[in-house]
């Protein structure tokens, strides 16, 4: 990867540029060809069960099936987005699921694979209330990427009581 | 998928010019008299009355050309094919989403059709502030007439939804005016699908009205063919310079398209109209262009009711209340317009706040979920000068709009006047689109707790839905980009009509708006160009 700075997140990135931003280019790639690598497809994962919990199903083996049908529907959503807007979630993601990023940018100590729901949800709740507006954007970035590929699905509408399009 | 009759498949197969895209390689050049960047409000007014005229039109689009076949009501589907950055185009730093459309038709083909003519104080601020004395009502009242029957816009007779008639019960129960929206719509199913394509083409759209028009009178259609500047030699255009680009956006394929033409009419929407622009380095020696940039920003509640309210269900918007506009002078306190948006689960759950048990509840309660949105008038006063409109390195737009405290003091009365409507209405909670908010179960603790949230970006959820302003016009040069005939203040032979035209924001959806602007517009260049006097159909 080139080198690139996170100014397209934002503002007050500063910081972060100067721990991640140098060493940007030896970390693994967030997306490859334009779709999330297995690092990117585990940080997902996790965010997923942060964000979603309840509304995927309780069974292991229809929760696995759900999420990696999420992953799927992410990948077809990120392939939807501008070149400029790809390379942005790149970044976002090859940051987030690099140690120092995950570490400083969201916070979270344990690993994605590793992270348990309620260590998922206190890092999403500290990147909504916080008062550097890289992170808030990290946290509707990854909240809305997730919403918009889960729910655009019609197997996750039975569950929320929306019956789908109507007969024409 | 459709299997009613689809209009634009027929107009294919009996031989309309389209080509990029599904429908062929984009040819190395072509000639015109006039080429229209973009297919949407003004690019469509002004295509047919040009065509009309005799004229040879080329209309070149980004997006691709999709109809009433392909709209099968699928968020997942039509967001990325028919809006910029599917849906989701953001402003600089993030804190406003925007819907744009982005596809044949433009915003028309997947607007919620409300329709308003341009507010009688609105025309008066640009008469003072922008020497633009021809704009009153009675001079525009013609255009609109025209455009209205052309369109089919008029009274909405079946009755709203419930979530718009939360907001009528809510208001009226309170002493707010409240009224019905006038829709451009012709034996409309009220299936509430309007944001995903019109599957019955009863939607008066560009797509399935003007574009036809201009089309079957031998104009040429270029789908996903992105303008990327304008040629520009001894001071006027001489060309547009195109390249073939995928649905997504990107680049597809190294031959580009060169447009020659006597004139040249931009009307890709604000935000790419002024990108265009300033890609093309146009002479702007007052430092105007992409300037003035407005957004009507939108913040939002929800509420709760016992019944079910299924707001994907019925006509979108088809209530509204300006009362809060004329609280205060339009160049005082920021005010705003209430509307009741229509609810599908993806953009609900996008702008829904909050994630796990939290955020599952809510959606849970997805069917009996109401929600109100306010469209804040900006562009009137000091403290809402708006965004600007720049360049990204790979040359795409990007809006800056720094929201101020200006407008984030309106938003505080919004978020207090939707909750007091809902509570009005019967609601059981009300959520205002806050990240630190709770959900309330009466007025009291809603109004104490709104009252002292932070209102901050990110924290405070601000969408869009209409974007404005960028290539202002003015009755004197210093003053905009435009001049009162549309034309170009330093290029004879370069017009602008779309909405960034708007010296400031409209303080009404701006469909309306657009079309009776630009078919006065258009008339004139019609007139000026061919010598002939043409009216839409």
């Amino acid at each position: 990867m080139k080198r690139r700075t996170l100014l397209l997140l934002g503002a007050g990135t500063g910081t972060l540029v100067a721990l991640a931003g140098g060493t940007l280019a030896l970390l693994s790639p967030g997306l490859e060809q334009g779709r999330l690598s297995i690092r990117g497809r585990e940080m997902f994962s996790a965010v997923a069960r942060g964000v979603l919990a309840d509304l995927l199903p309780a069974e292991p083996a229809a929760r696995s099936r759900a999420v990696q049908a999420h992953l799927q529907r992410l990948d077809d959503t990120i392939a939807g987005l501008p070149p400029a807007l790809q390379a942005e979630i790149d970044e976002l993601v090859t940051l987030l699921a690099s140690m120092p990023g995950r570490l400083v940018l969201a916070g979270l100590r344990t690993d994605w694979p590793q992270a348990g729901e309620a260590e998922l949800q206190a890092m999403l709740q500290g990147l909504r209330v916080s008062s550097l507006a890289l992170r808030q954007q990290v946290y509707h970035a990854l909240r809305n990427l997730t919403n918009a590929a889960y729910f655009a699905d019609a197997s996750t509408w039975q569950a929320i009581g929306y019956p789908g399009p109507n007969p024409v | 998928m459709s299997s009613l009759p689809d209009p634009i498949q027929a107009g294919i197969e009996r031989g309309w010019k389209v080509l990029g895209g599904r429908h062929g390689a984009l040819p190395e050049s072509v000639v015109c008299d006039v080429a229209v960047v973009g297919t949407g409000a003004g690019a469509g007014i002004t295509a047919e009355l040009l065509t009309a005229a005799g004229l040879s039109v080329v209309l070149i689009e980004e997006g691709p050309l999709r109809s009433s076949r392909d709209f099968n009501q699928i968020e997942a589907e039509a967001y990325p094919a028919l809006y910029q950055d599917s849906a989701n185009r953001q402003t600089a730093d993030k804190a406003i989403s925007i819907l744009q459309g982005r596809c044949v038709g433009g915003s028309t083909t997947v607007n919620w059709t409300s329709s308003f003519r341009t507010p009688s104080d609105t025309l008066k601020y640009w008469r003072d502030h922008f020497d633009l004395p021809g704009l009153t009502d009675d001079a525009m009242s013609p255009w609109f007439l025209q455009v209205e029957q052309r369109l089919n816009i008029g009274p909405w007779l079946v009755p709203p939804n419930a979530n718009n008639e939360r907001l009528r019960l809510g208001a009226a129960r309170l002493g707010i005016s409240a009224a019905a929206i006038l829709r451009n719509v012709k034996a409309c199913w009220n299936l509430g699908s309007c944001g995903m394509g019109c599957p019955t083409n009863a939607k008066q759209s560009m797509l399935v009205t003007t574009i036809p028009a201009a089309l079957d009178r031998g104009a040429t259609l270029l789908v996903q063919t992105r303008a990327e500047r304008l040629e520009i030699e001894r001071g006027a255009v001489r060309a547009v310079l195109c390249v073939p680009v995928a649905v997504n956006g990107s680049v597809a394929g190294t031959r580009a398209t060169r447009v020659q033409a006597r004139h040249v009419v931009v009307a890709g929407g604000a935000i790419n109209s002024p990108a265009l622009l300033l890609r093309s380095k146009v002479p702007d020696p007052h430092g105007l262009l992409g300037r003035r940039t407005f957004l009507h920003p939108v913040v939002a509640s929800t509420a709760i009711f016992e019944e079910p309210i299924e707001g994907w269900h019925g006509a979108p918007q088809t209530i509204y209340s300006d009362h809060f506009l004329g609280v205060d002078p339009i160049d005082g306190a920021i005010g705003y317009k209430l509307e009741a948006p229509p609810l599908h689960p993806v953009l609900a759950s996008i702008t829904l706040p909050g994630f796990g048990a939290g955020m599952a509840r809510a959606m849970k309660d997805f069917p009996r979920t109401q929600a109100l949105l306010a469209l804040l008038r900006d562009g009137f006063h000091e403290q809402s000068p708006g965004g600007h409109v720049g360049l990204r390195s790979d040359g795409s737009p990007l809006l800056d709009y720094p929201l101020t405290d200006f407008v984030f003091e309106g938003a505080r009365r919004a978020l207090l006047s939707m909750a007091e409507i809902q509570f009005a209405a019967g609601a059981l909670s009300v959520t205002p689109m806050h990240e630190m908010a709770a959900s309330f179960s009466n007025w009291a603790a809603a109004r104490q707790a709104i009252g002292v949230l932070p209102m901050k970006p990110y924290l405070t959820r601000v969408v869009s839905a209409h974007v404005m302003g960028g290539c202002g016009m003015a009755g004197r040069a210093e003053l905009g980009v435009i001049r009162p005939d549309g034309r170009h203040w330093q290029l004879e032979n370069l017009s602008v009509h779309d909405g960034s035209l708007f010296p400031t924001s409209i303080g009404a959806n701006p469909q309306l708006s657009i079309y009776g602007l630009v078919n006065m517009l258009a008339s004139g260049l019609a007139k000026s160009l061919s010598g002939r006097s043409v009216a839409l159909a």
